[in-house]
This record gives C-alpha cells, sequence and structure tokens, in this order.
C-alpha cells in the first residue's frame, strides 16, 4: 500500500516534469517556426536580395511539357 | 502533578471531539484540492498549414533577492548585472542598484523580465547566479500562456484574439475570437488532488472528475504569400502617401475564401499597425466603385445601352438646386460605357436619376435583390452594416438617387463592395466571402466548410459580358490606364470619393479623400477578386484611386501572375534520322561490349572515342592529338588495358 503510493508520487513527478518539457519544446518550436516564418516571407527575401542586386522577375517562369509521340 | 495531567487531557479531548470537525477540515483543505484542468486552445492556420495564432508559455522573471548568501551573491551580482545589461540594453550599474537595494529591503520577489520566450528565458536561466538556481541563486519565474501569433503584425487584426476579463465578458476580435466559443476553447477539467512533496499535487480518485477537452485547431483560407505580399504592399502605399488608413482583399473567385486580408492604421508616432478591421467593420461612401452597380442596374432593367449617348456636359450639372461635378473640364456627350470608363458623375447620376426618377423603387429594389443593403454575414463579429436610403427614410431626397448613382449619400463596407465585382468575375454568382477551411481534431475533420451561395445569378449573360468589357477598357484606356500591364491583365474600377465633408468649407481648405480600387483578375477565367481602400492620403503627394490604391492591387496582380508557371506544351521534336540511329547503336555495342579490352577506334568521332576509353571499367591515361576522326591508336584492338595506362590517339 505505502510503497504503491509512493511509486505513483514518483510518477506524478516524472509526469510534472515530462508535461514541463513538453510546455518548453513546445515553446521553442513555435518560437523557431515563426522565426522561420520570418525568413521565409517573400518581402525578406525581397529586402535581402535587393543587396544583391536581384528582384523579383516580372514574367513568370515557363513551364514547357514535351509530348512524346512514341509512346 | 494529577491537575496537570487532567488538564492535558481535557485539552486533547477539547481538540478531538469539540473542535474536530474544525481542525479535521482544515487539514484536508490544506492536503486536498479541487484543481482546473485548463483545457489546450486550438492552434489557427493558414491554408497551407503555417501556424497564424497559438498558445505557447511566456515567462517572467524575477530574482528573490535574500536567498542566495552573502558569498555567492558578492560573487555573481556584477557578472549577473553584466549580462542582463546585456539582454535588456539598460546599464548595468542600475540592475546591481535596483538588486542590492532589493537586498537590503529583504524583497523576496523583484521583477526583472516579462514576457519572455522560451529561447530568452533558458538563455536567461544560464546567466551566473541564476545558474545556482531557485534555492541558492534567488532564480524565480512564472509561466503563463499566451496567445502568440508567428506571422507578427501581419494580418493580425483578422487572425485576431479573444479576452476574457474578470466580469467573464469576451472580447472576441478577428477569426480567433469568432471561433473562440465552438472549437478553439475546449473545456475545462477538474480535478481532485492531495498534496504530495516537492510542491506537487497527485490526483486522487474523484467521482465528479472531469477531463478537460481541447480545443479544435482552425484552418483559415488565409494565403501566408498573398498575405505577405499584400500587408507590404499596402504598408508601402500608405506609408507613400502619408495616409490615415487603409484596407486590401484577396478573394478566390470560385469558392469566395478571403486569400488575405491587411487592415492599416497610423498611430500618433506616424506608425502603420493593424487597428481595427476596417474591410470587415468600417461601412463608408463607397465613391465611384458603386458607378458599376448603377450601371448594371441600367443595363440589365435595359434603360439604357452601352451606347446609350449621355450629355455629361462640361463638367458641372444641376440636379434638383444642387451641382455635380466632373473632375477636369468635362466629357460632353459620350456613350454609357464611356461614361463609366472615365468615371463621370454627372454621366451616372444622369443616366439613374433619368430612367428612375419616377420610379426610384425599381432601382432599389434591384440593389436590394444583389444584397447590397445587407450584411453578408460573415464570421468575424463587427461586420458594418451597409445603408442605401429608400423613400420616406431620413436620408432619403430628390438628391438620394443620383447621389447612390455615383456611391454617395449610402455605405457599405470594402468586403460588400469585394464581394459584388466577385460575383460579376463568378458569372453573376454572389457567394459569401469566407475565412475558414476546415476545423479539424489533429487530422480528424470535424467540421468541413463549403463555399456559401448568397445568390445564384445577379443578372443575365448580356449584362454581365457587357460591364466585363467596361472593367477592361478602364485599365486599358479608361480612369485605370495608369495600371495597364502589357504582360499580364486585369479588370476594375477605381474610385476617388470625397470624405469628412460636412462643413464643406473646412473641406475645401484641407481636401479629405477616400482611394479605392476594386477589380479581378485576370481578365480571362478570373481568379481573384480584391480591393483596396485608401482613406484620406495626403493631398499633396495624390489622391486619386489609379495612383493611391491601384498599385497595391496591380503588385498583388502581379506576384499572382509570376508565380503561377506559364505553361507551353510542345508535341516531341524527335524524328527518326537513320543515320542518327545507326551512329548511337553503333556507340551502345562499343561502350557495351569493351569494358577492359581496346576497342578498334579508328574512324570514331575523337570526342566519342574519349568518352569511351574514359567510361572503361579499367583507369587509362588518355592523350589526343588533333581532333576530328581518330586515325590511329597507340594501343591495338583487342588488347587487354592495364591500369593507368597511356593511349595516344592521333586524330586528323
Amino acid at each position: 500500500m505505502i510503497a504503491s503510493a509512493h511509486s505513483a508520487d514518483k510518477k506524478v513527478f516524472e509526469i510534472s516534469s515530462l508535461s514541463n518539457e513538453v510546455k518548453e519544446l513546445r515553446s521553442a518550436f513555435v518560437d523557431n517556426r515563426g522565426k522561420l516564418m520570418g525568413l521565409k516571407k517573400e518581402s525578406y527575401i525581397e529586402t535581402k536580395m535587393k543587396e544583391k542586386g536581384i528582384g523579383i522577375s516580372l514574367n513568370p517562369p515557363i513551364k514547357i511539357i514535351v509530348k512524346s509521340s512514341n509512346k | 502533578m494529577f491537575v496537570f495531567a487532567l488538564a492535558v487531557v481535557f485539552k486533547l479531548c477539547t481538540i478531538q471531539f469539540v473542535d474536530g470537525d474544525k481542525y479535521r477540515a482544515m487539514a484536508q483543505k490544506r492536503t486536498i484540492k479541487r484543481f482546473d484542468i485548463p483545457a489546450n486552445r486550438g492552434n489557427v492556420y493558414s491554408a497551407d498549414g503555417s501556424l497564424l495564432a497559438t498558445s505557447i508559455p511566456k515567462y517572467d522573471i524575477a530574482i528573490d533577492a535574500v536567498t542566495s548568501t552573502d558569498k555567492n551573491f558578492n560573487k555573481y551580482i556584477k557578472p549577473l548585472c553584466d549580462s542582463l545589461a546585456v539582454f535588456t540594453g539598460k546599464t548595468s550599474s542600475g540592475i546591481e542598484k535596483k538588486i542590492s537595494k532589493a537586498r537590503k529591503t529583504k524583497n523576496q520577489y523583484l521583477l526583472l523580465l516579462t514576457n519572455l520566450s522560451y529561447s530568452e528565458f533558458v538563455r536567461v536561466r544560464n546567466f551566473p547566479l541564476f545558474k545556482l538556481g531557485s534555492i541558492r541563486g534567488g532564480f524565480v519565474y512564472d509561466q503563463t500562456t499566451k496567445r502568440e501569433h508567428p506571422l507578427g503584425g501581419i494580418a493580425e487584426r483578422s487572425i485576431g484574439y479573444e479576452r476574457k476579463d474578470e466580469n467573464n465578458y469576451y472580447t472576441r476580435v478577428g477569426i480567433d475570437g469568432a471561433f473562440g466559443k465552438d472549437y478553439l476553447r475546449g473545456t475545462n477539467g477538474k480535478r481532485l488532488k492531495q498534496k504530495i512533496g516537492k510542491g506537487e499535487w497527485k490526483p486522487i480518485q474523484d467521482v465528479n472528475e472531469i477531463e478537460p477537452k481541447n480545443g479544435y485547431d482552425i484552418y483559415t483560407t488565409i494565403d501566408v504569400n498573398i498575405q505577405d505580399i499584400a500587408h507590404h504592399s499596402l504598408l508601402g502605399q500608405l506609408e507613400e502617401y502619408e495616409a490615415e488608413h487603409g484596407c486590401v482583399v484577396v478573394m478566390d473567385v470560385k469558392t469566395g475564401e478571403i486569400k488575405a486580408i491587411s487592415n492599416l492604421g497610423r498611430n500618433r508616432e506616424g506608425k502603420y499597425y493593424e487597428r481595427l478591421n476596417y474591410a470587415v467593420g468600417e461601412s463608408h461612401e463607397p465613391g465611384s466603385t458603386f458607378k458599376v452597380m448603377a450601371m448594371m442596374a441600367a443595363l440589365e432593367d435595359k434603360v439604357i445601352d452601352t451606347s446609350t449617348v449621355i450629355d455629361t456636359k462640361n463638367g458641372s450639372k444641376r440636379f434638383y438646386g444642387r451641382t455635380i461635378y466632373d473632375s477636369g473640364a468635362g466629357h460632353g456627350k459620350i456613350s454609357a460605357a464611356k461614361a463609366l470608363e472615365v468615371s463621370s458623375n454627372i454621366g451616372l447620376a444622369t443616366i439613374i436619376d433619368d430612367n428612375y426618377k419616377n420610379n426610384p423603387e425599381k432601382f432599389l429594389k434591384r440593389l436590394r435583390q444583389w444584397r447590397l443593403n445587407d450584411t453578408l454575414g460573415v464570421s468575424i463579429i463587427g461586420e458594418g452594416i451597409p445603408d442605401i436610403p429608400y423613400p420616406g427614410a431620413s436620408n432619403w431626397s430628390r438628391n438620394a438617387l443620383p447621389s447612390i448613382s455615383y456611391g454617395y449619400n449610402m455605405r457599405l463596407t470594402p468586403l460588400q463592395t469585394l464581394a459584388f465585382y466577385n460575383a460579376i468575375a463568378n458569372n453573376g454568382q454572389l457567394i459569401k466571402p469566407r475565412f475558414l477551411r476546415a476545423v479539424k481534431e489533429f487530422d480528424r475533420n470535424i467540421e468541413v466548410f463549403d463555399k456559401e451561395v448568397l445568390v445564384d445569378k445577379i443578372c443575365s449573360d448580356q449584362t454581365l459580358s457587357k460591364i466585363k468589357d467596361i472593367l477592361k477598357n478602364i485599365v486599358v484606356r479608361g480612369t485605370g490606364k495608369k495600371l495597364y500591364s502589357e504582360t499580364f491583365s486585369m479588370a476594375g474600377k477605381t474610385g476617388t470619393a470625397w470624405t469628412d465633408y460636412a462643413d464643406i468649407e473646412a473641406w475645401r481648405k484641407d481636401r479629405k479623400y477616400v482611394s479605392s480600387f476594386a477589380g479581378y483578375f485576370p481578365v480571362e477565367n478570373p481568379k481573384y477578386s480584391c480591393i483596396v481602400v485608401i482613406h484620406k492620403p495626403s493631398t499633396k503627394v495624390g489622391f486619386y484611386g489609379a495612383d493611391v490604391s491601384g498599385p497595391v492591387f496591380k503588385r498583388i496582380a502581379q506576384k499572382i501572375y509570376t508565380d503561377t508557371p506559364l505553361i507551353d506544351e510542345i508535341q516531341s521534336v524527335e524524328y527518326n534520322n537513320p543515320q542518327v540511329v545507326k551512329d548511337f547503336e553503333k556507340f551502345n555495342s562499343i561502350s557495351n561490349t569493351y569494358k577492359t579490352i581496346m576497342p578498334n577506334l579508328v574512324g570514331v568521332a575523337a570526342m566519342d572515342a574519349v568518352a569511351f576509353l574514359e567510361n572503361m571499367d579499367v583507369k587509362v591515361n588518355v592523350k589526343l592529338r588533333g581532333s576530328g576522326v581518330i586515325k590511329s591508336q597507340s594501343i591495338s584492338k583487342d588488347i587487354k588495358l592495364k591500369s593507368n595506362q597511356t593511349v595516344v590517339l592521333e586524330a586528323s
């Protein structure tokens, strides 16, 4: 009885430390995700690339699909 | 002695039996407690799965200035303050003074930093002294859950939030606010817990136990890339024109999904940020963008045709004792289509007044049929209420009809105007703008939202094609011709409306306008519709809809154009040339047969010969003299090649 109560207590400690870890990791994840989203934004890339003299193309890329005849 | 013992026994009994209940209750209160288990609020995602709003822990850091020993305190206080100084940008000596004072006054909770993210928290936790922990170093922290928008200021108002005050009153803003109650919030759980060591509580069995139910995630229709472009091009334009506020909304023509919505207002310092949801909430006089609706009503009722000649005089015309002006010196006698292309106030007022003055109800019925006098019923709370006067209303007069025809004496929100333009682009089907795609619990769909049709067909196909032609021509040669681009097509209507003109004398001294542009692109098979409204640009810089708002529209149209690859299909260029096939087969048979044995290369092109030798299973050094066709080879054919052997080829 006492032993199982103690083992239950131990589990409670473990759960609380793990859930703290979950919170921390989650927070770190959102933190980094936010940073990544900031870096991925086209407006950010646009200003960054301006320094190098690269701008957004005025024309879209052209995708060429070759239809093979010998199928 | 006996008396003393008796006294002890008496006290014992009192505690046990008389006050027993009280103490037992107290003991239980201290060790057993009913806990609220908060449910996690769901996340808000964009259409492509980027996080728009989520709940994350934030940290406040304080110091217990008393708990650390003199030795540790004196040793680490200086480096700690230096680190904090670097972190906060304040002076180290100032921080040290504050902490030392707290130590003197025995302050066990001196708040140092608030609202730190997890990575910042970890950094501070490793500062000198704090590293020692809470007992020896006096490191104290509070963790709270905050709602975070990883995109930052972009679309902040539309993504929104939900806040509960002490009276349980919810402030509900944007998407997060609108869907909080039904989806995001979840329900808190309840559980009985017993105190155990280390400040922890252990759950104990309880019949009233309620499991917390986490909130659902919601997937919005927002496209982060379009949103980003919309936000930044609006911001750039507001800054350039020093405007008071503005908004832009991009809507998917076929589905009614809002791809981007940006609302920026200026604060006292002249910086712009997401203040209010102008696009949804602000109903104002739309001005010339409404001429399209007026024109369509007249076309649909067949009271005019696009070629009907309208006399717009020379820039001014009196209607019921009030003069209506056109910008410039007037347009004279022009066709109805032209009147809309050049955005003639007189033209539209004449069309509507001449044909509906005896029966304004006929005109107003059209507008009602297009639901322009009604809110769209969008999910975001606080949609502005449109107002179109009718005979008998306090704002109705004989002048109301000509005024409405060019967008005055009435109110609409930008989103309502956009929904109508979207209907034109969508072959007459009016659909409700929506912000939500799905509600999910992990991967499981709880609810999926589909397009909601408000009016199946607003007008005949003839009227549609006529109005589409005019909208196209406005950009090609009308008031929007500055926006014309050879590479991609768009159609739309400019608007430059007066605002705050109740005191006309004051207005003439300090002119205030609302510049707008509403339309869709591309012209053929429209994909997106878009509206841009900018309030009170500085007239020193410019105020015409085509100058102020048009470029935002164009930038978005261009962005979507350049992001969509042009697809070019070509038939295969292959054709059979017997010589090529023969040469190829010869080449192939040599390279597949001769792996370690020297082939006969005489008569082979030098380029091919080198390739053969270099692709052998043995590594040989090839020396080529001359170019063209091989004449001789230093090692004759069928000789087995050795590793690192040199082969000399002579070519003509």
